[in-house]
């Protein structure tokens, strides 16, 4: 992971010279707008709940953790909410990663009739709104497959609702590989499985890692499958149990805000923790260690 | 393979953050947990313990006396299970009702209410579920939805049960009970309900030195202290936002209606509708009255508790509102005005409805007798959430004492049922939409409200 | 021949194995579910009672509906004009910029992620608040306009809050399209003298195709059906000026009191072959390749 001194050291042009400082003007800029909203939840979620419509300030002030204490002990659930939720996410993410990138590379790179076709299906399946298939779902979950309100039904659906976007994706990682690594190992006899194992996924690492956090992301936030699918409280997600501190004609703003922030501070610690696994690139600064 | 390295550290990384998420969850303040939901946690030990003793035939201790007593009557018939679904409102309130059923479940020993609550787009997820017959027991039946659920015939008539259970038709309030009666047949208990009513600000009306509403107030009354307000203190007197669950209250009172009485045409374009909506949008024309979106709020009600208007036409729901997020605010609210043709009000309701696909009606009326019983609802009104829907509270000291709650409750003798028939939704959008053109576009009332009515007619012809 | 023969039949074979968990999740739950909702856009059904088989009546009654063509199709579309280059080249430029060896790395990259972990219902209470006419951002620009409620402002509005929400989602996807491209070929082609610019141009570019195609069909597919937002922020309104066709779709499927869930899926429909189109037109741009 680490940087060696570039081999090759570019001439310095007046691009060079400029570059950097424009490059850290973008990206403070975009860093304010980007915090800025989640900022002020985290500032709003600590202040009292009659506070909410104060002008906006930058620190919590008077401070108090009322609205999480609220939050976390209005309903019994909530911790089966949290479980459901990690059990739901993990689930979710690693099977739809593996097996995405399985369909994925064989789209990629093998010949087998009904390729085209079935790929052009797969993509014109993400592409009727969610919406209308809600109902069809709720029916085969309840009649057929008797999965209605298990998190292990809502595991199979959510998975294989969005391996349609996984799959998508990992064919068009594995495409822009190039082939040559592989063609090595394929001269040398390696079965397919082997190239895919000891070849393929690990130069695609970034993006199943990007996989992975959309996949951690969307299973933790799903809202409207799991409402659907999920009947008794005890099977509740976090996402479905937050929903209940908003009501028929009003909300408690400092309520919601304090439960989104305790909903996303999971996701946001994986990626900070994951996004290390990008490493540096090379385009611009240098050569990476070989 | 030195390129996986990372894959150990990474699992590992998600288990620990795991426990300490589970770890780091009850830690806050334990203690309060235990205070706020004693109740729940009561019920959740009755209901394990005897269905325990059901199967294993054995005597233990028990929570309470009466409880003992259910549990010999249990050994030789199981329990009635039925399931009751509603939306959810604040925890406070989810709290209420689960006390509630606790109760009940003393007095019903033999039936075990299975609470399923439906936390968001409950319309959505419970005609879906009626479509496949999976649908609960009991559920929660907004007036609003009442005529479509009725006249599929998916719904359970009470009316023999009711006469089993010696529960009267003349215990509740005419409005609601007539509300949810349909071709002669009661289909729902309703549970609770609200009214509009006119609250105010005193502060402002103190500071503007005008008399405070009363229940006696016109249009003309109306007008007057809200220029003056507007004069004196800068605030806007009165609120007339584009909102289908306010504006019709001056169609009624202007003797107008918005649809017909089988509901196959609409009023909207009726010169006494068309004079009502050129009194409300005149209003913000005038300059005595705002509508929410001028002071960047999509709702009236928070507008009035930050003092930017002195008068707003909402509901019960404003007490705990304000409670919550505007405790200084000192407010009262009296009846809506009256107008050319008297008084009118809209009144919003919930019934107990009972599915037409329950294996277990009886039990089902049992539980809504029970919930709806006179003890359930003086529970339900001094809690200050709701307001009850019999006709015996309407003398009870809470109600006397509460001014606000009283005008909410008296309001219901104007009222008329918050529902439009078949296509109500889209009677709202476009009496929503005809007012917008007249405040963004300032297309005349009568051209606009024709529109809206072609609109509504159209839809009605699908 | 019978060799190769043989060998293609396996090859197959692993084809359909690597294939196969996919294939089955997707199959049940996707197509079953989409040829059912196929179905119900052959009838008239209204959620409680079920489907009476109509035809393609829905069909009809969809694009003669005075909000389809007048509002929510040139909605949908404005919608999609503006966000998809806006999210696109921003994003792009954004991964590329994170893909430097610059200080605080870290700390960036999860900034900029943070607006696709927001929630939306808070990114609806945040906006609104920001937007008000009393709001910081009238505030800033010394200006007294009611962004979310004025006919022309309040679609602008929703794009610029999705282009900010959705930057982070694409940064992300071109961020692991730089990385997967091997450092061997930069390395190469600076001993053959390449320069930079030329590496980019002949190196990164071609080699991200595939990624930008990704991008840009999911941006479509995203901006289509765009619906959460809108949903929070405006209920497509002032006056239908957000209202898009999947807004629309939501009405007629749950809306109103009586459901009209043939329409909805006959619109859903109609939507998903136009998206498909525009799909296919872009990926000839974008993916000419031979595989």
């Amino acid at each position: 992971m680490t940087t060696a001194r570039p081999t090759v050291v570019w001439e310095r042009s007046l691009w060079d010279r400029l570059k950097m400082p424009i490059f850290y003007a973008l990206l403070i800029a975009w860093t304010v707008l980007a915090i800025m909203p989640y900022w002020l939840t985290i500032v709003f979620s600590f202040m009292p709940k009659t506070a909410i419509f104060d002008p906006p300030r930058l620190w919590p002030k008077p401070f108090t953790l009322e609205n999480y204490r609220v939050v976390l002990t209005a309903f019994d659930e909530f911790p089966l909410w949290l479980r459901n939720s990690f059990l739901f996410a993990l689930a979710a993410t690693v099977l739809r990663v593996f097996f995405s990138a399985l369909a994925g590379y064989a789209f990629a790179r093998m010949r087998f009739p009904g390729r085209g076709v079935l790929f052009s299906l797969i993509l014109g399946s993400m592409m009727v709104p969610f919406v209308v298939t809600v109902v069809p779902l709720y029916w085969m979950a309840v009649k057929w497959f008797h999965i209605y309100d298990t998190l292990w039904g809502l595991i199979i659906v959510w998975t294989s609702g969005s391996f349609s976007f996984g799959v998508f994706m990992m064919t068009q990682f594995f495409k822009q590989i190039p082939r040559d690594l592989e063609e090595a190992a394929f001269i040398d006899g390696a079965s397919w499985f082997t190239l895919f194992f000891r070849v393929v996924l690990p130069l695609a690492r970034p993006a199943l890692l990007a996989l992975a956090i959309f996949s951690f992301q969307g299973s933790w936030n799903d809202f409207f499958l799991t409402l659907i699918m999920m009947q008794s409280p005890e099977n509740f997600t976090l996402p479905l149990g937050l929903a209940m501190f908003r009501f028929q004609y009003y909300a408690i703003y400092s309520n919601v805000l304090a439960g989104s922030i305790f909903n996303s501070l999971p996701i946001i610690i994986i990626f900070f923790i994951f996004q290390r696994y990008f490493v540096e690139g090379i385009a611009y600064t240098g050569l990476k260690g070989v | 393979m030195r390129r996986f390295k990372w894959f150990p550290i990474i699992t590992a990384l998600l288990i620990l953050s795991i426990v300490s998420a589970a770890c780091a969850t009850p830690t806050p303040e334990v203690k309060v947990v235990k205070e706020t939901v004693v109740v729940t946690k009561e019920v959740e030990k009755v209901v394990t313990k005897e269905v325990e003793k059901v199967v294993t035939k054995e005597v233990e201790k028990v929570v309470t006396k009466e409880v003992e007593k259910v549990v010999t009557k249990e050994v030789e018939k199981p329990r009635t299970e039925v399931r009751l679904s509603g939306w959810t409102a604040s925890p406070e309130e989810e709290n209420l009702l689960r006390a509630l059923l606790y109760e009940c479940s003393l007095q019903n020993p033999d039936i075990l209410v299975k609470y399923e609550p439906i936390p968001s787009d409950y319309w959505a997820k419970i005609k879906t579920m009626v479509g496949s017959g999976t649908e609960p027991d009991i559920y929660y039946m907004d007036i609003f939805q009442f005529p479509f659920f009725a006249t599929q015939g998916v719904l359970q008539p009470i009316d023999d049960y009711m006469a089993k259970e010696g529960v009267s038709r003349d215990e509740f309030l005419d409005t609601l009970i007539n509300a949810f009666t349909w071709e002669g047949k009661t289909y729902g208990i309703p549970k609770d309900f609200n009214t509009l009513g006119l609250f105010y600000n005193k502060d402002l009306f103190d500071q503007a030195g005008v008399d405070y509403p009363t229940n006696d107030w016109t249009w003309d009354d109306l007008k007057a202290a809200a220029q003056k307000i507007t004069d004196a203190t800068g605030v806007a007197g009165f609120s007339v936002p584009p909102d289908p669950g306010r504006f019709p209250i001056f169609v009624f009172q202007n003797g107008g209606q918005i649809m017909n009485d089988d509901f196959t045409d609409t009023l909207l374009d009726s010169p006494e509708a068309i004079e009502a909506g050129k009194f409300y949008t005149g209003a913000r024309a005038e300059g005595w009255a705002i509508i929410p979106q001028d002071v960047g709020v999509g709702w009236q009600g928070e507008a009035f508790g930050k003092g930017d208007v002195a008068m707003v036409l909402e509901g019960g729901w404003m007490v705990p509102y304000l409670t919550n997020q505007f405790p200084d605010r000192n407010y009262s609210a009296v009846h809506p005005p009256a107008g050319p043709k008297g008084e009118g009000n809209l009144v919003f309701t919930v019934a107990y409805v009972i599915s037409k696909n329950s294996k277990n009606p009886e039990a089902a009326f049992k539980t809504i007798a029970c919930l709806t019983s006179e003890e359930s609802q003086v529970k339900v009104l001094t809690s200050g959430f709701a307001l009850p829907s019999r006709k015996a509270l309407q003398s009870h000291e809470y109600l006397q004492n509460n001014p606000v709650a009283n005008a909410i409750f008296t309001g219901a003798e104007f009222a008329t049922p918050f529902m439009w028939g078949l296509k109500g939704e889209t009677v709202n959008q476009a009496m929503a939409q005809a007012l917008e053109r007249v405040y963004l576009e300032g297309m005349s009332v009568e051209e606009s409200f024709k529109q809206a009515a072609e609109e509504i007619r159209a839809a009605l012809k699908e | 021949m019978t060799y190769t023969w043989r060998r293609k039949l396996a090859d197959w074979l692993t084809a359909y194995v690597f294939i196969l968990p996919v294939l089955l999740g997707w199959g049940i739950f996707v197509v079953v579910a989409l040829v059912m909702s196929l179905y119900f856009s052959f009838t008239s059904f209204n959620l409680l009672k079920p489907p009476q088989w109509i035809g393609p009546v829905n069909y009809a009654r969809v694009l003669q509906h005075p909000d389809f063509f007048r509002y929510a199709v040139p909605n949908t579309l404005k919608y999609s004009a503006v966000v998809v280059p806006a999210q696109t080249v921003l994003s792009l430029i954004f991964a590329f910029a994170l893909d430097q060896k610059i200080r605080a790395r870290d700390f960036f990259r999860t900034a900029f992620y943070l607006p696709s972990v927001t929630s939306s219902v808070v990114i609806g209470i945040i906006f609104v608040w920001l937007f008000s006419p009393k709001g910081v951002i009238n505030q800033l620009l010394g200006l007294d306009v009611n962004w979310l409620y004025n006919v022309k402002t309040a679609l602008p509005t929703i794009m610029m809050v999705n282009i900010w929400s959705t930057t982070g989602t694409m940064m992300l996807i071109f961020l692991a399209g730089l990385q997967d491209i091997p450092s061997e070929l930069y390395e190469a082609a600076a001993i053959d003298g390449a320069s930079r610019p030329q590496m980019f141009r002949y190196i990164t570019i071609p080699l991200l195709r595939p990624v930008i195609f990704f991008v840009v069909t999911l941006g479509i597919i995203g901006t289509f059906q765009v619906f959460d937002q809108i949903y929070i922020m405006t209920k497509g309104g002032p006056l239908k000026a957000t209202t898009t066709i999947v807004y629309l779709i939501y009405f007629w499927a749950f809306g109103d009191v009586t459901p009209d869930m043939g329409r909805a899926s006959a619109a859903a429909f109609i939507l998903a072959v136009a998206i498909f189109v525009v799909t296919m037109v872009q990926r000839r741009f974008l993916e000419r390749e031979e595989v």
